[in-house]
C-alpha cells in the first residue's frame, strides 16, 4: 500500500503537467462502420500530430437517436463531448436543449465558402450554430439494361412524376418481370418533394420566423405527392418491403433487379454502384422526379452538422472547432466526397474534384452535384426546424402507408395533419 | 426403502443469529445494489410520471395524474394495449402447445433423438435482434425466399409486412419461433423426470398413448407449464421489443396505431425516439401495475391450480 502511494505521489505532478498541456476534445460520432469511422480517426490523428496541444478523440456513439440522447444528458451531468454530430431532423432538439454553443460565436469564421443551402439550413436567427458535416439529398436511381429490355431511352430517365408514370406503362406492357418503381416510405423524401415545389413543410417559415406551429400536410404539394403514389398503387406500379424507413431493403430490391426505378439518398451511390457491379447491370443516377406543372425550387440538404458544447473552457472550444474546420478543409471534404458520397459541403472542394477530372470519371456524382448547387436559396428549400421532428416524420410515413394500403388522400393527409400538429403543440407546450 | 437417520440436532443445523445486526450485515450487498439499480430508478420513474418532462430539454412541469389518464383515454394506447394481450395469449398458448407436442415428440426413444433435441434447443441461441433480421430477410416480398417459393409454385407473392393481418401473424409466429427452444428444453427435461412406474401402470390397464398423455403425463407437467406460462407472459410483454423493431418497426399503421406496436414498443417510442420522458414514465407505471396483477395471479393460481407430483 505504501508503495503504491509513493508511486502515486510522484507520479502525480507529472501526469498532471502532461494533462495541463494537452487539451483533450472528444468528437461523438454515428458512423461505426470502419471505412467511415477510419476517415475520421485517421483525420483526428493528422490533426493531434500537426498540433501537439490539442489530442482529439473520435468516438461511435450509436445512431442519430442515441447520440443526441447521450450528448445532452452527458452534458446535464457536466461531462459534454466538445463535438458532437447532430442529425438534422434533431437541429432544434438540441438549439432547444441549450447546451451548445453557436460555432459562429467562438471565433471568427469565414462561412463564404460553404455551400448556400447548406449553411442556410445551420442558420437560425441570423446564428450559424453548427458546421456543416455530412449532407445529401434524395436522387433518382435507374437500371439501364432494364430500361433498355422494356424499349425505354436509359439516356432520358423521368423527371417528373408523369413522366415516372408514362415510363411505368411502358415497363408493364413490355413484361419484364420487373415492377417499375420501388423506394422506402420515408418522411424525408416528403419534405424534399414539399421543397422542391415551394412550399413549407412546416408554418412560420418552416419554423425559422417563430416556433412552428402547424404542418401544411393539406397543402396541394402534399397532395400532389401522396396522389402520385396513390396512382402508382392503383396500377401496381410500386413495390416497396412493407416497413417504413427501410433504405436497406429498398435498396437490396432495386440491386436484385426487381424495380427499374428507385429513389434514396446521394450518399448510396457508393454502395448501390458496388450492388449493380455484383448484380451486373449499369447503373443510371438523375435528377429527383418532381410533380409537374411545378418549377424546379431545389432539395433539402439532410445529413448533419457539427455542434460545440457550451459548458467548456474557452481553449477547448476553439480547439474542437479548429478540429472541426480542419476535417471539414477543401482536400478533406474532396476525399469524405469521394468515401462516401455525401455532398462537399465547401464551393472551394467542388473546384477541386471539377479540376481533378473528378466528374468525368465519376459521372453519377455530377447529377447530385448540380441538384445541390441550383438549389434557389428559400424557406421552403432551407428545411424544416421542430423539436418534434422525429415524430412527424413517423406520422407522415404511416399516412403515406396508408394510402398504399387503399386509404383516401385526403382522409389520410387530414388524419396526418391533425396528429403532426398536436405532435407539435405538445412540444411547443414545454416551452410555455 | 432405506431411510437415513436423522442427524443429531446439532448446533450448526439449528444456528441462530444472536442479534439483529448480523443478518443485515448480510443482506447489505444485495440490498444496496438492488436499491441503487432497481429501487431507486423505479421511484424516479414513479415521479416522472406525474410531470410533462422531455429528455431534451430537461423540462418538468407537474401535472398530477394528467399523463395516466390521458393515456387511458387514448384510442391509440387502448389499442396498443389490446395488441399487446392478443398477442401475449396467441404466443403463450401457441408456443406451449407446440413446445410441449414437440418435447414429447423428441422425447420417444426413436434413432437420432439427441440430434432431434440440439436442433430443436439451437434457435435458442439466437439474440432477438438477429432472429428479427432473419425473418426480416426470408419475408421480404421481393427477394425474400418465402416469397420466391410461394410466387414459383403458387403464383402468389403476399405482401408480409405491410398487410396489417399478415404482418401481425408473422410476428406472432416468429415470437413462438424464438420463444420454443426455452420451452423445449425445460418440458424436455420434465418428460424425462416423469415417474416411469405410473404410466406402464396406465398402459397395462389399457390406456391408449392419448390417455396417457393427457390423463397421467399432462397433469403431471402442470408445475413446469404453470412456471413456463409465467415466464412467456413476461417474455411476450418485454422481450417483444427488439423483434418487432427490426421485423416491422411497429407498422403497418392500422385504425389508430401499428398494429405490430406493442406496450413496451410504444413506451420505447415516446421514450427515446419522441424523447417524452414523462409520458414513458407514465407508462412504465402502467406496466408495474400489470405486472404485479400478473405476478399476484400467479401465487394465487398457484396454490389453487397446480399439482405438486408426489
Amino acid at each position: 500500500m505504501r508503495k503504491i502511494t509513493l508511486l502515486l505521489a510522484l507520479m502525480g505532478p507529472a501526469a498532471f503537467q502532461l494533462a495541463q498541456a494537452q487539451t483533450t476534445v472528444e468528437f461523438w460520432h454515428t458512423f461505426g462502420d470502419p471505412k467511415r469511422g477510419g476517415w475520421i480517426q485517421d483525420r483526428a490523428d493528422e490533426f493531434n500530430k500537426a498540433n501537439p496541444g490539442i489530442k482529439v478523440v473520435p468516438a461511435y456513439k450509436g445512431n442519430d437517436n442515441d447520440l443526441i440522447s447521450a450528448t445532452i444528458l452527458s452534458a446535464r451531468q457536466g461531462n459534454a463531448p466538445a463535438i458532437s454530430q447532430i442529425f438534422e431532423g434533431g437541429s432544434q432538439l438540441a438549439l432547444d436543449s441549450g447546451v451548445f454553443q453557436p460555432v459562429s460565436g467562438i471565433k471568427n469564421v469565414d462561412f463564404s465558402d460553404y455551400i448556400k443551402p447548406v449553411i442556410n439550413f445551420y442558420t437560425i436567427g441570423g446564428k450559424v450554430n453548427s458546421l456543416p458535416f455530412n449532407s445529401s439529398s434524395p436522387v433518382l436511381y435507374y437500371n439501364k439494361d432494364l430500361m433498355k429490355k422494356a424499349g425505354l431511352d436509359p439516356k432520358k430517365p423521368p423527371t417528373t412524376f408523369n413522366g415516372l408514370l408514362a415510363d411505368c406503362k411502358k415497363i408493364e406492357a413490355a413484361k419484364i418481370g420487373a415492377t417499375c418503381f420501388g423506394m422506402s416510405v420515408n418522411g424525408w423524401f416528403v419534405e424534399n418533394w414539399m421543397a422542391e415545389q415551394g412550399q413549407t413543410f412546416l408554418n412560420n417559415d418552416n419554423g425559422r420566423s417563430g416556433r412552428a406551429t402547424a404542418t401544411n400536410l393539406d397543402s396541394k404539394a402534399a397532395r400532389n405527392i401522396f396522389s402520385f403514389f396513390k396512382t402508382l398503387q392503383d396500377n401496381k406500379y410500386y413495390s416497396y418491403t412493407g416497413k417504413i424507413e427501410d433504405f436497406d431493403g429498398s435498396d437490396a430490391i432495386f440491386t436484385n433487379q426487381k424495380v427499374v426505378f428507385h429513389i434514396t439518398s446521394t450518399s448510396k451511390i457508393g454502395n448501390n454502384s458496388d450492388g449493380a457491379k455484383r448484380a451486373g447491370f449499369e447503373l443510371g443516377v438523375g435528377v429527383l422526379p418532381i410533380p409537374n406543372g411545378t418549377k424546379r425550387n431545389g432539395v433539402v440538404l439532410g445529413g448533419a452538422s457539427l455542434w460545440i458544447a457550451k459548458a467548456i473552457p474557452k481553449a477547448k472550444a476553439e480547439g474542437a472547432l479548429d478540429f472541426a474546420l480542419y476535417m471539414t478543409n477543401t482536400k478533406n471534404m474532396a476525399s469524405w466526397h469521394k468515401l462516401t458520397g455525401y455532398y462537399p459541403v465547401r464551393e472551394s472542394s467542388i473546384k477541386l474534384l471539377r479540376g481533378e477530372g473528378w466528374f468525368t470519371k465519376a459521372p453519377l456524382q455530377l447529377v447530385a452535384f448540380n441538384q445541390q448547387t441550383n438549389t434557389v436559396p428559400s424557406p421552403a428549400t432551407a428545411g424544416a426546424l421542430t423539436g418534434a421532428g422525429p415524430q412527424t416524420r413517423k406520422i407522415v410515413e404511416e399516412a403515406w402507408q396508408k394510402v398504399l394500403n387503399g386509404t383516401s388522400v385526403d382522409a389520410a393527409l387530414k388524419e396526418a395533419k391533425t396528429r403532426a400538429d398536436a405532435a407539435l403543440a405538445e412540444y411547443n407546450a414545454n416551452f410555455k | 426403502m432405506l431411510k437415513p437417520a436423522s442427524p443429531p440436532a446439532n448446533t450448526e443445523a439449528n444456528a441462530v443469529f444472536k442479534g439483529t445486526a448480523m443478518p443485515w450485515l448480510f443482506l447489505l450487498p444485495s440490498l444496496l445494489i438492488l436499491a441503487v439499480f432497481i429501487y431507486l430508478p423505479a421511484l424516479q420513474t414513479l415521479r416522472l410520471a406525474a410531470y410533462k418532462a422531455n429528455l431534451i430539454l430537461g423540462t418538468e412541469r407537474f401535472v398530477g395524474l394528467q399523463n395516466v389518464t390521458e393515456l387511458l383515454l387514448s384510442p391509440a394506447y387502448r389499442q396498443v394495449a389490446l395488441q399487446t394481450l392478443i398477442f401475449m395469449v396467441l404466443t403463450v398458448s401457441l408456443g406451449l402447445l407446440f413446445s410441449l407436442g414437440l418435447a414429447w415428440l423428441a422425447s420417444r426413444p426413436v434413432r437420432g433423438s439427441k440430434y432431434y433435441r440440439l436442433l430443436l434447443i439451437y434457435p435458442y441461441a439466437l439474440s432477438p435482434a438477429i432472429a428479427g433480421t432473419l425473418w426480416l430477410f426470408m419475408f421480404n416480398p421481393e427477394i425474400g425466399v418465402v416469397n420466391q417459393l410461394l410466387g414459383s409454385l403458387f403464383n402468389v407473392k403476399p405482401r408480409w409486412l405491410d398487410d396489417p393481418i399478415l404482418a401481425f401473424s408473422l410476428v406472432v409466429v416468429a415470437a413462438i419461433w424464438k420463444g420454443l427452444a426455452y420451452n423445449i428444453v425445460f418440458y424436455l427435461a420434465s418428460i424425462q423426470n416423469l415417474p416411469g412406474d405410473v404410466m406402464q401402470a396406465a398402459e397395462i390397464d389399457g390406456a391408449t398413448p392419448a390417455q396417457v398423455f393427457w390423463r397421467v403425463a399432462f397433469p403431471l407437467l402442470t408445475p413446469i407449464t404453470f412456471f413456463l406460462v409465467f415466464t412467456n407472459i413476461i417474455s411476450a410483454l418485454f422481450d417483444s421489443f427488439a423483434l418487432t423493431d427490426i421485423l416491422t418497426r411497429g407498422g403497418p399503421y392500422f385504425h389508430n396505431a401499428g398494429i405490430t406496436t406493442f406496450l413496451v414498443y410504444q413506451l420505447y417510442q415516446d421514450g427515446f425516439v419522441n424523447f417524452k420522458s414523462g409520458v414513458a414514465a407514465a407508462q412504465a407505471a402502467l406496466m408495474l401495475v400489470l405486472v404485479a396483477f400478473i405476478t399476484f395471479m400467479q401465487f394465487k393460481v398457484g396454490e389453487k391450480r397446480v399439482h405438486y407430483g408426489g
